[in-house]
């Protein structure tokens, strides 16, 4: 299980979603940046809008060992 | 070179063995009862590690086996009623329960840590088995294509779990 792609760069202004295309519930967390999706079942989204420039660490609450990073430029 | 009638035979005799020992694979009726069977095992072990550990980590660990193979079976749920196939039992899933029986009654006689590494030690060994019977029988002895879909879907979680089972192994051990 990960989040696909593991890095992705992003304009800040941008809207992101992810998807969850697994038969788990999984969630995307970023406790700094105030980022919490909930849990998300199979095909449920979450949209974020990248605010400032920096790199955004962000893992599921759910199975730690998914670990990810939006990089805002 | 010339080969001997001798040296081909064996490889004629393999043939129709290696075609009955597929044929031998289990059922989808018999595949959905070892799915079944085997995500019921590790949420009541999940259920009984919650309330046994006191370790943070190994009651996060049992939580998300809980959530994962609750989240598993029901949609294996919704499959077979949607299929119409009633899960049936096999040699595969009585010994999966059988194990699963004798490790409970195991893990409920210890405490603390010996519980801790007695139920980490079984989660390794668990998803294990259930990882080479995925590969080995489950996957290629599905016959409806959803069902080899689902048991395709679940692969990846049960990959996860046992990296995490194996991480949480090591810390245990260092302590």
């Amino acid at each position: 299980m990960k989040f696909v792609p593991e890095r992705l760069e992003v304009a800040a202004g941008d809207r992101i979603t992810w998807v969850n295309r697994d038969i788990v519930p999984h969630s995307v967390t970023a406790q700094a940046a105030s980022i919490e999706s909930g849990d998300m079942t199979e095909g449920r989204s979450f949209s974020y809008v990248a605010k400032a420039a920096g790199e955004i660490q962000y893992i599921c609450r759910l199975h730690p060992t998914m670990r990810a990073t939006l990089a805002v430029k | 070179m010339k080969m001997s009638w001798t040296k081909a035979l064996p490889i004629l005799l393999l043939t129709p063995a290696l075609a009955f020992a597929q044929a031998k694979g289990p059922s989808d009726p018999q595949i959905a009862g070892i799915v079944v069977a085997a995500n019921q095992i590790d949420i009541d072990a999940g259920k009984l590690a919650k309330s046994q550990s006191k370790n943070k980590e190994v009651q996060g660990f049992a939580q998300q086996m809980i959530t994962d193979h609750s989240a598993v079976n029901k949609q294996a749920g919704a499959l077979v009623q949607k299929l119409g196939v009633k899960p049936e039992d096999s040699d595969t899933s009585k010994s999966l329960k059988q194990a699963a029986a004798e490790t409970t009654k195991k893990l409920k006689g210890l405490k603390g840590e010996p519980f801790d590494k007695a139920y980490v030690d079984n989660e390794v060994a668990f998803h294990q088995q259930v990882l080479d019977a995925i590969d080995k029988v489950l996957i290629p002895s599905a016959q409806n294509k959803e069902l080899k879909e689902l048991i395709t879907k679940v692969r990846p979680a049960i990959a996860t779990h046992l990296e995490h089972a194996k991480h949480l192994q090591a810390s245990l051990g260092k302590k």
